[in-house]
């Protein structure tokens, strides 16, 4: 039946992240996977599953077998998924299912890019397809994530009267927590006055409510049963709960701009793990843009629809908050690796690791988001299983 | 005739495909065509190879009326794409079109920090481009309704 507490992260390897000149992308996603397996205390053999998401600056067809030829790897089961921001979870949920239904018993997942020195980000008409939409808006200057997601920003704050200094006080939250993290890029602290003195982007977004534009770095995860996972060096972070969701008929659908498919997702993962929106201690949102967290917190249930603003404005996103979230500073602050240095905290989290710890936390959600919150994914992890 | 997939989609110009010829063509006639499901008359916007409601190929059009009201926009202050860093500030809206699909568009003609939410506007069409295959095309764009003509 369900996969909840059947599984566990029992690695977590991470790189630096930022700028990295001279490290290949392969390099630094190897050097993921070996941090991962020294982390869990495993030997390169006793991997049996690699499962990969192709950097964004060279996505790759066949990039989880290339990837596997360079670790030398014979694996009973090969994977390579790429849905924009909600891959990594994906990615860790297609694991703990392969485990679980028996096609493999170590399974790593891993990411990395060297797009912020290396090769340029190549995420457009290319990866689109000529003709199709939204490719072809390109016509009218719509090139680049700010301007995909501003239209949707703007009609959430006039929907809701969600202001502006409330998109702030995200940033300011988050780089908050940055500044407690040494591997963070940005660490000096923002107060929402500097906020409203920083320059728009795609009105109503500014520069400080876009994710951080290109980061070095590689994230890897060993994924493996609940039982082996005990036996290892390091506390499992369980996966009590996943769901994936979309809704892919983008801006045509005039629901879409005031709530995401991870209104889907979350349900997913809270039936499946036996939780509630109360029962989480700690968040992990994927913080593409401030506005994106927002709607998330309403999606996942921790606010009524048009309250995120309010709750993350009264101090709630930081560690005196309700709902401490992005503890290492998430992608406004700590670095851009889409998606998977957020789910590397989530477990930081539950491991008890982080620079920004929350006090017992036992039970951490993590969010992933990708296609311009066409996708979703979520997972839910715990520090025991129920 | 582009070569590489780089030539082929360095221009900031649609390219016209099998799916969305007819839609261009449309434009060349200062028609703004609404893709018309022929099997269960689902009206739908960007056009596709099949009706997103029942996935019937059986596909024609329908002429808008060209009204249509602001349904979101942002004014953008920092082009990203080389083409429009003389345009900034330029305003990328999406209008509901008046028989209901959404479309993404620019609205022209007025002081960006003008436009809100619910604004009616109205169609018109930009001058002529080529796509890279050489193919005639316009933009359909949308101004301020006149309130005399509301």
């Amino acid at each position: 039946m369900s996969i909840s507490g059947k599984t566990a992260i029992a690695g977590l390897g991470v790189t630096a992240f930022g700028k990295l000149p001279g490290r290949s992308a392969w390099s630094l996603q190897t050097e993921a996977v070996k941090r991962a397996l020294d982390d869990a205390g495993l030997e390169k053999e006793d991997v049996d599953g690699l499962l990969t998401a192709p950097p964004l600056a060279e996505p790759l067809l066949l990039h989880a077998e290339q990837l596997g030829g360079k670790l030398g790897l014979k694996a009973n089961y090969l994977s390579q998924k790429f849905i924009g921001g909600a891959t990594a979870l994906a990615l860790v949920a297609e694991a703990a299912m392969a485990i679980d239904a028996g096609l493999c018993e170590v399974a790593v997942c891993v990411y990395g890019e060297n797009a912020k020195t290396g090769m340029p980000m190549l995420f457009g008409r290319a990866q689109m397809g000529r003709g199709q939409p939204p490719s072809d808006d390109i016509a009218y200057g719509l090139a680049g994530g700010p301007i995909m997601e501003a239209r949707a920003a703007r009609r959430y704050m006039n929907e809701y009267g969600v202001t502006e200094e409330m998109l702030g006080s995200v940033a300011v939250s988050f780089r908050e927590h940055a500044s407690r993290n040494p591997g963070a890029t940005y660490r000096d602290p923002l107060t929402i006055e500097q906020y409203l003195q920083n320059r728009y982007v795609s009105e109503p977004l500014r520069v400080l409510d876009c994710t951080i534009g290109a980061s070095d770095g590689a994230v890897a995860v060993v994924v493996t049963s609940a039982a082996r996972a005990r036996d290892l060096k390091k506390p499992p972070a369980y996966i009590a709960g996943a769901g994936v969701a979309a809704n892919l008929q983008g801006l045509s659908d005039p629901d879409h701009y005031t709530s995401y498919p991870g209104a889907r997702s979350s349900q997913t993962a809270y039936r499946m793990a036996g939780l509630e929106p109360t029962d989480v201690d700690v968040a992990q949102f994927y913080d593409c843009f401030t506005s994106t967290v927002l709607i998330t917190i309403e999606d996942y249930g921790f606010c009524k629809r048009g309250d995120a603003g309010h709750f993350a404005f009264e101090g709630n996103l930081t560690l005196k908050g309700q709902l401490p979230s992005n503890t290492s500073g998430g992608m406004l602050s700590e670095a851009n690796l889409v998606g998977w240095n957020v789910l590397a905290e989530g477990i930081r989290q539950i491991r008890g690791e982080s620079t920004s710890q929350v006090d017992d936390a036992e039970v951490c959600i993590v969010a992933g988001q990708g296609g311009f919150h066409a996708a979703h994914s979520t997972l839910l992890l715990t520090k025991e299983t129920r | 005739m582009p070569h590489t997939l780089t030539e082929l989609v360095a221009g900031a110009v649609p390219i016209v495909v099998e799916e969305t010829r007819g839609y261009w063509e449309g434009t060349l006639e200062e028609k703004l065509l609404i893709q018309k499901c022929n099997t269960c008359g689902h009206f739908q916007m960007p056009w596709g190879p099949c009706c997103t409601r029942c996935l019937s190929q059986d596909l024609g059009s329908q002429q808008a009326s060209g009204r249509a009201t602001v349904y979101s926009f942002t004014v953008v202050r920092q082009a990203i794409h080389p083409d429009f860093s003389a345009q900034v500030p330029y305003v990328l809206a999406d209008v509901q079109l008046e028989e209901g699909p959404i479309m993404t568009s620019n609205v022209t003609d007025i002081d960006p920090e003008g436009v809100s939410i619910g604004m009616p506007v109205r169609v018109w069409f930009d001058e002529e481009l080529e796509d890279a295959f050489h193919v005639k095309l316009r933009l359909p764009k949308f101004r301020p309704q006149e309130t005399t003509e509301a």
